[in-house]
């Protein structure tokens, strides 16, 4: 029946072709949508893995700034007192902190270029510090700093900030989120750049002693990480606390006018397109009716004929699906660091499973419509008389 | 082997009353050539169509080959059709994506045999070899004549050896030479045990035939 099948599909090349370029389209537009949340939220759940920490507390007025940071590496400058930092160590279920401090840096002459500079304290570091031992380097040293995949400096190189020189000892992975224009560097050069920008730099730095920006928290295991969060925002005041999950709820939020287009379109593209691909089917099989007649007369089934009209529909969905599903995937991958620039959310490719997941769902949806548009059609053929489809028909 | 009592086909066109067939009653032994001649419009076809279980009457009973054709299920109908009849149409009814093998081999394919693919492929080359298409097995419709066409619809009706072969106007189109090559052939068939029923308005066709019967206004008549 399969042969059957398939020399029926290619004998007819135009229709066929325009039908599977219909499911195509259906196929990318769901496969689009998903693939960008999936990217974005495992972007996201990446990039607080690998900073290692389980809660990122922030300055309460601040929210949105250190969002801006940590997902599009926008760089900002923001502090609040490190005497936040004993309150939350002291908060039940916290295992460790690590305060850093994020400075901008300038679009002037002083500076090689605009990028957020972190600094970390290497005694209490669980985010470089594993990195720099996991690729056998030495910890950070007097003006030595780890840069971003995406900052263009390689190891060895000099960069220079607010008028201080820094060596480039390290270039991190890339992550797709604001990591990879990130810079890393000490507390203690930081301090120093600050106070040496009054007279090198066009516009000073304002660094005080005693302040940080973001404190990393990691959660001992026995401790709920919501729950651990809740209790800090409760007990430091004028904190707020960034998650994995509230990051992924962001980045959704950001996405959610992208994925509704696609996933609308995906959806008008279905209804249009599911009537259209019935009567296409339907003209087919009134074309077919002697066919059908005589298949029926040398002893097929009317449950053969149903499987013969659905399967054809099927074959041609799941060529246009897979189409569909390798074409936007290709795309999708192709352009993926100008999506992520447009659209200002921080993008990779999905993990394997995400990826399999959502490639499987598309793959039954399209499938499912190409079934359903055959129904009708299958029905209507199944039940034909085979003397009469024999009589009307051409063959 | 086959056994219509009272048959009545008849629908409206229109205000008026249509009866291809007022009241059919029939007989055909194992391994007769039947004939049944008739006019165009006279219900020939639409009789062979009902004893081939491709219409169903609006009263009367066919048996074949003891079975009630009209009581059977779909799929019992279905595998009567593929396992006991060969139809040949007025058309030749082949598939235009298929191979002259390829057609042939359907036959076999849908009745769902357990031969292998090779096997049915082997056993329709060998038929299309038995009607003169050596050198056509592999061509498709479109590559054969009329009387080619004919053949290898005729190799096809073969395909699963039924016993009974109902021939709806085989020879209509023919020229005088391919219609002695097709009629040879039926006979050849039939002589061979396989019983046939034929349909067709050239009476010079009845020195082929065991018994030829003429179908008038929907009722059989017999002849000489």
């Amino acid at each position: 029946m399969f042969g059957l099948i398939a020399r029926s599909i290619i004998h007819r090349p135009v229709r066929n072709g325009a039908l599977i370029l219909a499911f195509a389209f259906i196929a990318a537009s769901l496969f689009s949508g998903h693939y960008l949340l999936a990217g974005a939220s495992d972007c996201v759940k990446s990039e607080i893995a690998k900073l290692g920490a389980d809660i990122i507390v922030v300055p309460q007025d601040y929210t949105a700034d250190s969002e801006a940071v940590l997902l599009r590496g926008e760089p900002s400058t923001f502090f609040f007192n490190n005497s936040v930092v004993p309150q939350i160590i002291n908060v039940s279920g916290v295992e460790q902190v690590e305060p850093q401090i994020f400075i901008a840096t300038l679009t002037a002459s002083c500076c090689s270029l605009p990028v957020q500079l972190i600094a970390i304290d290497p005694t209490q570091d669980f985010t470089i510090t594993p990195w720099l031992e996991a690729n056998q380097l030495k910890p950070l040293g007097q003006d030595e700093i780890i840069v971003g995949n995406k900052i263009v400096a390689g190891v060895g190189s000099n960069l220079t900030f607010y008028g201080h020189t820094f060596r480039v000892v390290g270039k991190l992975d890339p992550t797709g989120t604001g990591l990879d224009t990130s810079i890393f560097l000490r507390t203690a050069d930081a301090y120093t750049m600050a106070d040496e920008s009054k007279e090198n730099a066009i516009k000073p730095l304002v660094l005080s002693r005693g302040v940080v920006s973001a404190v990393l928290v990691r959660v001992n295991d026995a401790a709920e990480v919501t729950n651990v969060s809740y209790r800090i925002v409760d007990r430091v005041p004028g904190t707020r606390v960034l998650t994995s999950s509230a990051l992924v709820s962001t980045v959704s939020d950001q996405l959610a006018g992208i994925t509704q287009i696609l996933d609308l379109s995906a959806l008008v593209a279905t209804l249009i397109s599911l009537p259209l691909i019935a009567l296409i089917s339907l003209m087919v099989v009134n074309e077919r009716r002697r066919e059908i007649g005589v298949l029926r007369a040398l002893g097929a089934t009317r449950t053969m004929i149903f499987r013969l009209i659905i399967w054809e529909s099927v074959i041609i969905a799941a060529i246009g699906g897979i189409l569909g599903i390798a074409s936007s995937w290709i795309v999708l991958m192709l352009f993926q660091s100008y999506i992520a620039e447009v659209t200002r959310i921080p993008l990779s490719m999905p993990v394997v499973s995400s990826l399999v997941s959502i490639s499987a769902i598309t793959f039954i949806v399209t499938v499912a419509v190409g079934g359903i548009a055959a129904l009708y059609p299958a029905v209507r053929s199944a039940l034909m008389e085979p003397y009469e489809a024999i009589r009307s028909g051409e063959l | 082997m086959i056994e219509a009592r009272g048959l009545v086909k008849s629908y409206h066109d229109g205000e008026r009353e249509v009866r291809p067939l007022d009241g059919v009653d029939f007989i055909c032994e194992k391994g007769e050539f039947i004939l049944i001649v008739g006019r165009s419009g006279s219900g020939k076809t639409t009789f062979l169509n009902v004893l081939g279980g491709l219409t169903r009457p609006t009263t009367g009973s066919v048996h074949i080959v003891g079975k009630d054709i009209l009581a059977l299920s779909d799929a019992e109908s279905s595998a009567l059709r593929s396992r006991t009849i060969g139809f040949v149409f007025q058309f030749p009814g082949l598939l235009s994506t298929l191979s002259a093998r390829e057609n042939v081999a359907l036959s076999a394919e849908i009745a769902g045999t357990s031969a292998g693919k090779s096997v049915s492929a082997e056993r329709a080359q060998d038929l299309l070899v038995r009607v003169g298409l050596r050198e056509k097995v592999d061509s498709p419709p479109s590559h054969l004549s009329g009387g080619e066409l004919k053949r290898t619809a005729i190799a096809r009706a073969l395909m699963n050896s039924p016993s009974l072969i109902l021939a709806d106007e085989p020879t209509a189109d023919l020229d005088v030479d391919t219609e002695q090559e097709v009629m040879e052939l039926f006979r050849e068939i039939n002589c061979e045990g396989t019983t046939i029923i034929m349909v067709t308005h050239n009476i010079d066709l009845a020195s082929y035939a065991s018994r030829v019967v003429r179908m008038e206004k929907g009722k059989l008549v017999p002849v000489g």
